[in-house]
């Protein structure tokens, strides 16, 4: 029975008529009046780009390797530059070097840096000072972010003008893929943090940890042209609703991290752009399949035969999403995309459900504001679980203690990725000594797979086996991958030359150098 | 055995309430909060039976302009979710102002009537627990212990309790040593007995009073606590965690905040105007008495 029916809408609101007052009043507030003209023709130079970036706080850091919140991360992304990284569609991108080669047996891989190449003061950067670079990283006494996916690397020897070998403890195919994180920017030998130079396309002016910090064009950036702005301005907004008020009132050109469901309201706000981008993010659900009832692989096929995928991006991610098939990395050229998509099917997750003797399953599911949408998610699949019998019972935790002592022991948790390709991935989430294998996933068989394929130069047959390798996560993993989220950002209609961006990195991938004013 | 009378208990607490019935503000505190409650009492059976939602059920796409007021971030119907959102406030509000009352009242009695050691260790335990802000006592208690309803309601009542028991002892003070409590003293009547029937009786008003401030108190923290996700948790409809879920929609689909902002503003300023018309009549008898 509809209330319509009983009260029309328009009787409620009239009768409401004091409070529907104040809704056009917020919305007006602030904002600009007058025609917007879309920039079009080349890219134009000059002005200030001001961008309202998420999070940050006392902590934040210059230091180019070991960016943590997102005002850091943008800040590494366009002060510095590794030696080579992704473009837009997740290809590698070559930047500080010109090549990079692997020997026939992938235990050398060589890289030739950019010819005329320089940083920021003016002074080229030469192979000494990347190997001074990866030795600040992999400092034992302090390791740096990007170690941690480094544990191959044996040596960094600088071997010509321009060239610098890169001698790994065991084969790797897909070194170069490691090596493509925006953690790893080279910088002089003797790179101080009071003199934050890089190669990147701005240079530092200002900044003031928790607030802004603010950036002039490199004069000696090895784009020609670029970037096209004289200045860079990022501010810090860890609060939604302030940054969202920034943007509808033009304080800032830009902001990242729009929630999806105010993506209709802005699209429809002519003054402003949507920024919609495809990635790999993915919000699993994890399973310990190390732990009762999920270490029978019936259960956790059930678990996923319970979940509406359409339905979860629809309302958790107000659309902005594509499905998964319980499978990561979907930009790999690995991907198996030839395994079936995964269906709600109710009548058959009742079905394992019974024969694993769990007719009634009752589970607690852990979540916490680990990311927009996180906890959204947990409540549709207690919604859609119930359709098969399931009780899911939520244990809402604050992100600290989500990430605190417990994490990696929750049995039945959520947990967020980067795009990231397979091998990556799996180095990451998926082996026994892994830094984060949240569904304590250890398979004797996958893990062959998986080894045979790191050293496995040919990549036909490299991509067989990992098609292999994912065939048995998808027929008795631990993970259930709903779908990728869309990264939404917004800006002003004036502002130009940013792109969508596949690696899940806000805003063009925070590569301010393309973005003009019109 | 027959007890001294006290004459003047019944009426003089019916005088309070009717005095304080008589006032206009009175009048408008009890229809503010009657109506709030009613709301919260009903809402639950009354939300899907006009609208045809249930809470947790998907009414469309989030935050939208479906139904009457709109869907909510995971396209619920805000309307049922709003009518359903006051039942579990209003207990966990009722039952920690109970904790707080009864715990207070008896500490405070028991201090003011026994006077002594056993005064100064009560309300020198009390001026310790009143050193906290009651609103960061129940952050500490919920952020280790885990948001849990039964733990909500216990820590708000027992934060309540020291500043009820103040009260409470001030008011046991200036009666214990009256003629009547002499009387029964007297008569040998055991003092579990003389705090229940002699001074309790005689020292509802400034506890009324008091009552009518901690149930204001109560449900602000109670909403306070589930807005910052650490009191009712989701996917319950919960008008403090309404208020937190909806509120980056503030500009497109207001209702969703704006309902049970409305609903936690009528409630409060209802309890409070009712509190400030016990006050007033509970003061206007006083300076009776004292004439």
């Amino acid at each position: 029975m509809s209330f319509d029916k009983r009260i029309s809408r328009r009787n409620f609101l009239v009768g409401s008529a004091v409070l529907a007052g104040t809704a056009p009043l917020l919305a007006a507030c602030g904002g600009r009046s007058g025609a917007v003209t879309v920039p079009s023709g080349p890219p134009r130079r000059g002005g200030r780009l001001r961008v309202g970036v998420t999070g940050g706080g006392a902590s934040d850091t210059l230091d180019p390797h070991i960016p943590a919140t997102s005002p850091d991360i943008a800040r590494v992304r366009n002060l510095y530059e590794p030696l080579l990284y992704r473009d837009h569609d997740y290809e590698l991108e070559m930047l500080v070097a010109e090549s990079l080669t692997s020997s026939p047996d992938a235990t050398t891989w060589t890289a030739t840096l950019r010819e005329g190449i320089k940083f920021h003061d003016g002074r080229p950067v030469t192979p000494a000072d990347v190997v001074a670079t990866f030795r600040r990283i992999l400092d034992p006494d302090d390791p740096k972010s990007g170690a941690a996916s480094l544990t191959m690397l044996g040596d960094v020897v600088a071997t010509g003008d321009r060239q610098v070998e890169f001698r790994l403890s065991e084969a790797s195919t897909v070194f170069d893929d490691y090596l493509a994180q925006y953690s790893l920017g080279v910088v002089p030998a003797d790179f101080s943090m009071d003199n934050p130079v890089g190669t990147g396309p701005f240079r530092l002016q200002g900044f003031t940890p928790g607030l802004q910090s603010s950036f002039v064009r490199n004069e000696h950036y090895w784009r020609p042209g670029q970037p096209y702005v004289d200045e860079l301005v990022l501010i810090n907004f860890p609060e939604d609703d302030a940054r969202i008020n920034a943007l509808l009132s033009s304080q800032v050109d830009a902001i990242d991290q729009v929630p999806v469901a105010l993506v209709e309201v802005l699209r429809s706000d002519e003054r402003l752009r949507v920024l919609s981008a495809q990635t790999g993010t993915w919000l699993p659900f994890t399973m310990r399949v190390d732990r009762p009832p999920f270490d029978d692989v019936r259960v956790r096929q059930a678990l996923r035969l319970v979940v509406d995928r359409e339905q979860m991006i629809n309302q958790v991610l107000s659309g902005q999403g594509r499905i998964g098939n319980d499978l990561y990395a979907p930009f790999d050229p690995a991907y198996a995309s030839e395994l079936p998509q995964r269906k709600q099917d109710i009548a058959q997750a009742r079905r394992l459900l019974a024969e694993a003797g769990h007719p009634n399953l009752d589970i607690e599911l852990v979540t916490a504001p680990i990311q927009a949408g996180a906890v959204e998610a947990a409540q549709v699949f207690q919604q859609q679980a119930k359709a098969a019998g399931v009780n899911v019972r939520l244990r809402r935790l604050d992100t600290t203690t989500f990430f605190g002592e417990n994490y990696l022991s929750w049995d039945f948790a959520q947990s967020f990725w980067y795009t990231r390709n397979y091998l990556p991935q799996v180095a990451n989430g998926a082996l026994p000594q892994s830094p984060y294998n949240e569904t304590h996933w250890e398979d004797p068989e996958f893990l062959d797979l998986v080894r045979r394929a790191d050293r496995t130069v040919d990549r036909a047959e490299r991509e067989e086996l990992l098609k292999q390798a994912q065939r048995i996560e998808y027929e008795r993993g631990g993970n259930i991958i709903w779908g990728f989220m869309n990264q939404v950002d917004a800006f002003q209609v004036y502002v130009a030359g940013l792109v969508p961006d596949r690696t899940g990195l806000p805003l063009s991938g925070y590569s301010f150098r393309e973005a003009w004013l019109g | 055995m027959s007890t001294p009378t006290v004459p003047s208990t019944r009426s003089r607490k019916s005088t309070v309430f009717r005095r304080a019935l008589a006032l206009p503000q009175a009048k408008i505190g009890l229809t503010l909060t009657a109506v709030v409650v009613l709301l919260a009492v009903l809402g639950p059976w009354l939300g899907p039976w006009l609208t045809g939602y249930d809470t947790t059920g998907f009414a469309g796409k989030p935050f939208h302009s479906d139904g009457v007021a709109g869907t909510d971030g995971l396209g619920r119907d805000v309307f049922t979710r709003f009518l359903a959102g006051g039942a579990t406030l209003l207990l966990y509000a009722v039952l920690a102002t109970a904790i707080g009352i009864v715990l207070g009242t008896a500490l405070g009695m028991l201090a003011g009537y026994t006077g002594g050691r056993l005064d100064s260790i009560i309300m020198r335990g009390n001026d310790v627990l009143l050193s906290f802000p009651q609103l960061v006592f129940a952050l500490l208690a919920i952020a280790m212990l885990g948001p849990q309803g039964w733990l909500l309601v216990l820590v708000i009542g027992i934060t309540h309790a020291p500043r009820v028991a103040r009260v409470a002892r001030q008011a046991t003070v200036a009666v214990k040593d009256s003629d009547y409590i002499k009387a029964a003293q007297l008569y040998a009547m055991p003092r579990r007995r003389i705090l229940l029937r002699e001074v309790l009786p005689n020292i509802t008003g400034p506890l009324m009073v008091e009552l009518g401030l901690r149930l204001t108190y109560s449900i602000g923290y109670v909403a306070s606590l589930s807005f910052l996700g650490l009191g009712i948790q989701p996917p319950a409809a919960d008008w403090g965690l309404m208020i937190n879920e909806n509120r980056i929609a503030l500009v497109l689909e207001p209702w969703g905040v704006l309902l049970p902002v409305l609903a936690i503003a009528v409630l409060t300023v209802g309890t409070n105007l009712v509190t400030d018309s016990l006050a007033s009549a509970a003061a206007g008898r006083e300076k009776e008495a004292a004439a």
